[in-house]
């Protein structure tokens, strides 16, 4: 590759020299996965690189199909191959996967119980790009989706138990990723990492937050700096948002509050997923959510974006210590 | 590479003799004015129209073996068009493929047999199409796991010349003729009819033929009511090394007088209409 198709390429799909030496960790556990079990297809709308699958292009070539740029017909190839019993994964940016193509998802996918992953990455706030490639509706058009199931792991081990739990399922699931640029923080252990199962990462009574992706991290960053003010909360990583683990029900009540973290709209998401469950269920707790908030935003670094949308640890602990106060008045 | 493997079994009747498909059509006229008339619901005008298409598709083509309807090595048909199941149903129903008195249910509440073709009803319906414009990349999708898997099994996809109009079927079109898919087989059947009128009053999709060849088909523009040129058409396409499509010219209500050339997307049919359409069909029977 000469030098300037080696800058072509960064610009657009890594951005930052920490991300093009991170470890593709999505990338490798959908090879390890398709090597265990030959039904599985990869298919991707002109985004090898970005999905990491130019692993998969490479290591299995005549399972390897690059539909252009066309995700409507991509998933109607998808849902054609699962009825055939193949096992395709399909790869996008989250907007594109899911926004772009919804009546294919639901009629090729989600209806007939398609064996079919589909696959985005650029989830929420995290992209130079702008508003055409910030997916901040896409769990909640998933999730609206019967038969779906939704899924955001939040980071490397968990991104490699969640392929492999997903090849494993017989059904159609949405897997939200940001893709690893090596700034991560050590990996939680993931290995139990099980579909509609939540993770308690931190036990604290002075309240509980649920977060999901991205949100995870910054939630212990908040309780943290929430415990260093005398408020030890509860942090549940909860990976799974449709189906929503149930199990959230005796822990929320046992809580004065709870707060939800995501990197989407509040509106149709793991909040709202949370609120859902929780109000079934007569468990009537001081409840805020923390996320985009019903509005589209701009283009720009993650750290900046996450700052001016509410999403950082700071606004995070902020909403914690509000509602605490409140439940107290 | 398909038309070089050789199919373990032909159980399907293979009828070649194209009186005998002309009456097998006239039959499944019949059998949709049956289907349609107790409710008035269904599309009448349309299935009349694809009857010729139907019967040489469903007793001459297809590799289909009503007693195992998983064979895996299967011909797979596609109705994109799916809300053109009085017909459909009727076919799948002469074929042995569905239970005859349970498509008399049709369009009634409880059914399966819905208006829109569903996979509720099992393996003969391949897939739930009806959102229109996504039956092609279905049949990509199967025309590829064939051909990976070494499988003998051609895809038919029928849809209509108005259902042209959506874009994904041009995402899709591009895919087939890049891919050189020669186990699909598009047939359009091209009745110039959509919700609103005639299609030239929309928006035009001719010319459908020359658009096609452009995408990398081999395309054929043909009589849909002409069963031996069907016949030959498809013949030819199994022996190409390019997806084929067929520009199929029909007419809406084809087959009964006072309904020919009707472009009615949702033609009421009241009770002495019906009447008159089965004793036109059956004059038809009984001039032969």
């Amino acid at each position: 590759m000469s030098e300037k198709q080696s800058l072509e390429v960064l610009d657009f799909n890594a951005r930052s020299s920490a991300a093009a030496s991170a470890v593709k960790h999505y990338g490798e556990a959908l090879l390890e996965a398709a090597k265990r079990d030959e039904r599985i297809v990869c298919l991707t709308a002109d985004l090898t690189l970005p999905t990491e699958t130019d692993l998969f292009r490479d290591g299995i070539p005549e399972r390897f199909h690059q539909v252009g740029i066309a995700e409507a017909n991509m998933i109607g190839i998808a849902g054609g191959m699962a009825r055939g019993g193949e096992i395709p994964f399909v790869h996008s940016f989250c907007v594109f996967a899911t926004r772009r193509c919804y009546d294919q998802v639901a009629m090729q996918i989600a209806y007939p119980r398609a064996n079919v992953k589909v696959v985005g990455v650029i989830p929420g706030l995290t992209t130079l790009l702008g508003v055409s490639h910030q997916a901040i509706d896409d769990m909640a058009l998933m999730r609206a989706l019967p038969n779906m199931v939704v899924i955001e792991p939040s980071g490397p081990a968990q991104v490699r138990a969640a392929v492999a739990a997903i090849a494993a399922y017989d059904g159609p699931v949405y897997l939200r990723l940001k893709r690893a640029d090596g700034a991560e923080k050590a990996a939680e252990a993931a290995s139990d990492f099980k579909i509609g199962e939540m993770r308690v990462l931190r036990w604290g009574t002075g309240g509980l937050i649920v977060a999901c992706g991205m949100m995870v991290d910054i939630a212990c960053d908040a309780a943290d700096r929430l415990a260093g003010v005398g408020v030890d909360v509860t942090v549940v990583d909860m990976a799974t948002i449709k189906p929503l683990d149930p199990a959230l029900v005796d822990l929320a009540r046992k809580m004065p509050l709870i707060v939800t973290a995501e990197n989407h709209s509040i509106i149709g998401g793991l909040g709202s997923a949370v609120a859902e469950l929780l109000m079934e269920n007569d468990v009537h707790v001081k409840f805020r959510r923390v996320g985009v908030r019903d509005t589209f935003a701009e283009g720009g670094t993650t750290s900046y974006l996450f700052e001016k949308y509410g999403l950082s640890a700071g606004a995070l602990a902020a909403t914690v210590r509000e509602a605490a106060k409140s439940a107290a008045s | 590479m398909t038309s070089a493997i050789t199919r373990e079994r032909q159980p399907a009747p293979r009828i070649r003799d194209a009186l005998e498909l002309v009456r097998i059509a006239r039959s499944l006229r019949r059998d949709t004015i049956n289907l349609v008339a107790p409710t008035g619901q269904g599309y009448v005008q349309q299935g009349l129209g694809a009857a010729d298409l139907f019967a040489v598709l469903y007793f001459a083509e297809l590799r289909l073996d009503p007693s195992d309807p998983h064979w895996t090595d299967r011909d797979r048909f596609l109705l994109s068009t799916a809300h053109n199941t009085a017909i459909f149903y009727a076919t799948l129903a002469a074929r042995g493929m569905v239970d005859a008195a349970a498509v008399a249910d049709y369009c009634k509440d409880g059914s399966v047999f819905e208006v829109n073709a569903s996979e509720r009803i099992g393996t003969p319906v391949e897939a739930t199409l009806g959102s229109l414009g996504q039956g092609l990349s279905v049949g990509i999708g199967m025309a590829l796991t064939a051909r990976r898997r070494g499988s003998s099994a051609r895809i038919y996809v029928l849809l209509g010349d108005g259902e042209l109009q959506e874009g994904q079927l041009w995402e899709a079109a591009l895919f087939a003729g890049s891919a050189g898919l020669s186990n699909l087989c598009l047939i359009v059947d091209d009745n110039r009819m959509q919700v609103e009128g005639h299609i030239d009053k929309v928006v035009s999709v001719a010319p459908i033929a020359e658009k096609f060849s452009a995408f990398g088909w081999v395309a054929e523009e043909i009589d849909g009511h002409d069963i031996l040129a069907l016949l030959a058409a498809l013949d030819r396409a199994r022996e190409r090394d390019k997806p084929t499509c067929l520009v199929a010219a029909t007419l809406a209500g084809k087959g009964v007088p006072s309904l020919e050339g009707i472009l009615a997307h949702n033609l009421k049919l009241p009770p002495d209409v019906a009447a008159e359409a089965l004793a036109a069909l059956g004059d038809a029977e009984e001039a032969k």
